[in-house]
């Protein structure tokens, strides 16, 4: 036997260094507990139900124009009840287990922060993917079904209204909700508790869909933001590049005016950077090496 | 860092008349599984410690929990470690499992492996969702080992029920799946929370013989817990953990002896009273036990 762990106080992870099969390994064994637990928990069956029956049913409320027509009819829908969704799906997950105080044992493991906190992420992920997804394509492909050829004046003006722009608007959509989620694990880890975890995803939630865009109006109104600057600043807010980027790649150009939209650069940038930002304080804050 | 063979010992100076005998369980059970104690002495010396713990000192904010504790851990021998509530047992267990890490002091683990310690938190829970077969192979995969499941589980007499949601398991299953999930990646070093708290006195015993089997493989094992008996049944070693210090490290025999005791209860009840009163201090922290 030999001398092989001594601590003292020292921060960092305190496993050696693993090779990439055993890493990858673990990544995909922990992404894989949190797709069985999605899929064996009936309330998340109940939330995939509610978002497919607004999504779905909104558009057919109505007459489905077209591609470009359903993209607009659903935006702001997809806008505001993704993150829902994302934090419901996100802020159950690290929490769940530092609540259960399986946390403690799987740290007894070897298994780093980051492969803990990014095998979760991608589980909770294929789930929320799947979740979201799903309802959209049905929609995408019922589109040449129940088209109603009257009313297809909004885009014959402009464009040629086709299904690439739907799938562009499904693709935006997927990196709205791994962006978000990627916020709500950030508050899964944070979170200590039950209570504190649903306060804390009710008010990530309320500045996520409400907040960002409240503070460029007050800038805008001040006076502060205003021409590239407020195109700018709309990226950096996760709807607000969401937004963006759907009017720039998923409309065909048929909103030629109205309110300004994000510079599509700042969006994709702030969609990235939201993500890596809820990562890394997921990551950090999942649990410290010194105790929690 | 201390390399003597001789467990270090605290002051035991002003031993207090203690009360006697607090409702720790029974004693030991004639008929149950025990330690060789042929020789009603200290316990052998001759392997090398694997848990060194050196002048170790924690603290929550203004609470003291840890201060100055020191001890050692051999292989093949169970060292139980018992003291009031709120002594720092629970923390002075996550110390040594490496979830905590002291503010000042050493905590050396003198072993190898992918997975070195086995953990049995004082309140094991484990996704419902799944069954024991299932949270084993998680664990196996977390080590990078295909773990036999089976056979984890009939370590612990859990076989028959391997295919059970975990959610479905009784206080006294939950506790001993939580040892088995410690067995996982095979750790030569496994530290227990309370493995027998709250269970029946049967449960009790065969958690008991379980934990004997694994330290008699050669594996260090330390544990914390109230029950008395179970210590006298299958301790090697008692560490008597006061006020953040260990008073004293000695055999259930040993402890007995130097303190003019018919019981251990009323022996440790020496190291951890104070007058009358026995030494409880405010849990200032979630955590500990």
């Amino acid at each position: 036997m030999s001398d092989a762990r001594t601590e003292s106080g020292s921060d960092g992870d305190r496993w050696p260094e693993r090779d990439v099969g055993d890493r990858a390994d673990a990544l995909l064994a922990v992404a894989q507990r949190e797709v069985d637990t999605l899929v064996r928990t009936r309330s998340y069956g109940a939330l995939a139900l509610g978002f497919a029956l607004v999504v779905i049913g909104l558009p057919l409320a109505g007459d489905v124009a077209g591609y470009v027509p359903l993209v607009l009819d659903l935006s702001t829908t997809v806008e505001i009840l993704v993150p829902v969704l994302a934090f419901a799906f996100g802020t159950w997950s690290v929490l769940a287990d530092t609540h259960s105080g399986e946390l403690e044992v799987i740290r007894t493991y070897p298994i780093s922060r980051a492969t803990y906190v990014l095998g979760t992420y991608l589980g909770r992920a294929v789930g929320l993917l799947a979740v979201v997804l799903a309802p959209l394509v049905l929609l995408g492909a019922a589109v040449p079904f129940v088209r109603d050829p009257a009313s297809s004046v909004l885009v014959s003006h402009a464009t040629v209204d086709s299904p690439t722009y739907f799938a562009r608007f499904v693709a935006l959509t997927s990196a709205y909700a791994l962006t978000t989620l990627a916020l709500a694990m950030a508050v899964s880890a944070l979170a200590r508790t039950r209570r504190a975890g649903v306060a804390l995803a009710t008010l990530a939630v309320l500045v996520v869909v409400f907040g960002f865009d409240a503070l460029v109006l007050v800038g805008l109104a001040q006076g502060v933001l205003g021409g590239e600057a407020l195109a700018l600043a709309l990226g950096l807010s996760p709807p607000g590049a969401f937004r963006g980027l759907v009017l720039a790649t998923a409309t065909g150009g048929v909103i030629s005016t109205g309110p300004p939209a994000a510079n599509p650069t700042a969006s994709v940038v702030g969609l990235l950077w939201w993500v890596v930002f809820g990562l890394a304080v997921a990551t950090l804050g999942a649990w410290s090496p010194g105790g929690r | 860092m201390t390399d003597g063979d001789t467990p270090p010992t605290t002051d035991t100076d002003g031993v207090a008349t203690g009360r006697d005998g607090r409702a720790d369980g029974p004693e030991a059970d004639p008929d149950g599984p025990r330690r060789d104690t042929t020789a009603e002495d200290e316990p052998t010396e001759d392997a090398s410690p694997t848990v060194v713990v050196d002048d170790v000192h924690r603290s929550f904010g203004d609470v003291t929990v840890l201060a100055g504790t020191s001890f050692e851990a051999r292989p093949g021998t169970v060292s139980c470690l018992v003291g009031p509530n709120g002594s720092g047992k629970t923390t002075l267990l996550r110390v040594v499992a490496g979830l905590l890490a002291p503010d000042d002091g050493t905590v050396e683990r003198r072993v190898e492996g992918e997975r070195t310690v086995g953990y049995l938190p004082q309140t094991p829970s484990f996704r419902p969702q799944f069954t024991l077969s299932e949270t084993l192979e998680f664990y196996g995969a977390l080590t990078g080992v295909d773990v036999d499941a089976e056979a984890v589980l009939d370590r612990v007499g859990l076989a028959a029920v391997a295919d059970r949601s975990v959610g479905a398991l009784s206080g006294g299953m939950t506790r001993l799946f939580g040892i088995a999930q410690a067995l996982v990646g095979d750790p030569p070093i496994l530290v227990l929370d309370e493995p027998s708290s709250g269970l029946d006195p049967t449960t009790t015993e065969h958690v008991g013989s379980v934990v004997r089997g694994l330290a008699d493989d050669g594996r260090t094992v330390l544990l914390a817990t109230h029950e008395l008996g179970t210590v006298d049944r299958i301790g090697d070693v008692v560490l008597v953990l006061n006020d953040g210090e260990i008073e004293t490290a000695a055999s259930p025999a040993t402890l007995r002896r130097e303190t003019g005791s018919e019981t251990l209860v009323h022996a440790v009840s020496q190291y951890t009273a104070s007058g009358d009163e026995l030494t409880v201090r405010s849990e200032a922290w979630e955590e500990d036990g």
